[in-house]
């Protein structure tokens, strides 16, 4: 379905969604959400964690 | 056999195939040179997981074991996401120059046949990227929270650094056009900036429960001298990878040369590389007697002259980096006096001696030329530079570690600190077994 080539003649960039700048750009927000989770997520494990030590 | 005459346009395109053929394996060949640098300084990162592990007191090994792993986790991420756009955005400053290729939605930021170099140098400048966060992570070992280090590592690893390095790294960057900066191997743009933003954390963040009693600094061991020393060593071999990646492997008849398009060679780095190890050791050996220092020693000493890695005598380089490691010992003893608790160094040996590294370029290799217009080495422009370097790692790593601790997310509780990070935080224990009395031989034989 993300293919962005239909031959291999005279390719250059060929990565899925390569011929979709806003598919591109909806998976980079995802990349930053999956960090900004990450660190929140972890962030809420400590404060749990931490709750009874204060 | 052929029997038809060869003609001139035959000759010709027999010739123009073979110089396709040489041009693709020598591409492949620069994109084989800097993917098994990228994989060498993996190494780094096991070397700092060890070390740190080893640094760490038992009941927060593994505390300080996941935050390690889960900084090159959000590093690499971060750095494709915006460090590779701020890289090259912002050679002449603060104000952004168009560099649209680099958001992580162009075309060129993922596979593309006729593109071999964007994606393998990517990778190479993420992995020094995930150095500077690993050269924070050892200093603040048993007491940050893990949270509070993966915002600050991301803050270092993908915009700090490679902020400094638009500026004293790119072929435009404004510290090379404007004061001919020298620093191949990246005792400022890495190693000072790293070591200079971590000081602005730990002043913020404070020591270690229990380091400084009435104001005087008290030993925390190790938990295992030996892991640091084989993380160190670690390390160590990982370096060959940073500063084989720090060289450019050009094609056609260019050959190496330094990021400044100066002509060096890998034996040059060899050269010096291996004396600045030697001296360091040396030098933190003689100052210090101590196993971690001794072992530190080798950084310091390739830290100290990895700035002028393409240009110093190598008697000189195992000058400088036995000098540098005697002082480097000295230093860290001067900053605990002054409160500050550096776990493993890190300030020292990575923002001291970095710092120290660019200035000596100038003393020792002023005057030397830059090509393509820039101006010469010169002291005046290594000082400059290096102060620069200083304030661009410290004034964001104080600033938000600051910002951190007024919201009371930087520091973990008191008490938790007192139990240990591993039981409160991380629900393992690195050495269950521990707790289980062991058996003498009479009752493991039934009697």
């Amino acid at each position: 379905m993300g293919t962005s080539i239909t031959s291999w003649e005279n390719v250059s960039a060929y990565f899925t969604f390569a011929d979709n700048p806003l598919a591109l750009v909806l998976f980079s927000i995802g990349a930053a959400a999956i960090v900004a989770g990450l660190i929140s997520t972890i962030k809420k494990h400590e404060d749990k964690a931490f709750e009874e030590y204060k | 056999m052929s029997t038809e005459t060869p003609t001139l346009e035959s000759l010709q395109a027999a010739l123009d195939a073979q110089q396709a053929v040489f041009e693709m394996h020598q591409s492949m060949n620069v994109e084989v040179f800097y993917w098994w640098c990228t994989a060498i300084m993996v190494m780094i990162h096991a070397g700092f997981l060890a070390y740190e592990m080893g640094a760490s007191r038992s009941k927060n090994a593994l505390a300080a074991g996941i935050k390690n792993v889960l900084a090159l986790a959000v590093i690499i991420p971060t750095f494709y996401l915006f460090g590779w756009w701020i890289y090259n955005a912002f050679p002449g400053g603060l104000i952004p120059a168009e560099a649209s290729a680099a958001l992580p939605w162009a075309q060129s930021m993922g596979p593309d046949v006729q593109d071999m170099g964007t994606g393998i140098f990517w990778a190479a400048f993420a992995l020094f990227g995930a150095t500077t966060g690993s050269i924070l992570s050892g200093a603040v070992i048993e007491r940050i929270r893990v949270s509070a280090f993966l915002i600050l590592t991301v803050v270092l690893g993908s915009a700090v650094w490679i902020l400094a390095g638009a500026w004293g790294w790119h072929p435009d960057g404004w510290l090379l056009t404007e004061l001919g900066y020298h620093d191949v191997g990246a005792s400022g743009v890495v190693h000072a900036v790293a070591g200079f933003f971590t000081l602005g954390v730990l002043m913020n963040l404070g020591a270690r429960k229990g380091k400084f009693i009435n104001g005087i600094a008290q030993a925390i061991p190790p938990h295992n001298l030996p892991m640091t020393l084989i993380g160190l060593m670690m390390i160590i071999f990982g370096f060959f990878g940073f500063l084989g990646g720090c060289i450019i492997f050009n094609g056609g008849e260019t050959g190496w040369t330094t990021i400044y398009n100066t002509p060096t060679n890998l034996s040059a780095f060899a050269f010096n590389t291996l004396m600045g190890f030697a001296g360091g050791v040396i030098g933190c050996y003689i100052a210090s007697r101590d196993p971690f220092w001794t072992m530190s020693g080798g950084l310091c000493g390739i830290i100290s002259v990895a700035a002028g890695l393409d240009l110093y005598d190598p008697g000189l380089a195992f000058i400088i980096a036995t000098t540098m490691g005697f002082i480097a010992v000295k230093a860290a003893q001067t900053l605990e006096k002054a409160g500050i608790d550096d776990a493993v160094g890190a300030v020292t040996v990575h923002g001291f001696v970095g710092f120290v590294a660019v200035i000596l370029v100038g003393v020792f290799a002023g005057g030397t030329p830059n090509v393509d217009g820039n101006p010469e080495i010169s002291l005046y422009g290594q000082t400059v530079s290096a102060l620069v370097m200083a304030v661009v790692g410290f004034l964001p790593g104080y600033l938000i570690s600051y910002a951190l601790k007024k919201a009371d997310m930087l520091r973990v509780p008191d008490k938790a600190e007192d139990i240990g990070i591993d039981e409160v935080e991380i629900l393992a224990k690195p050495y269950p077994e521990t707790d289980v009395p062991a058996k003498t031989s009479l009752e493991t034989q039934g009697a």
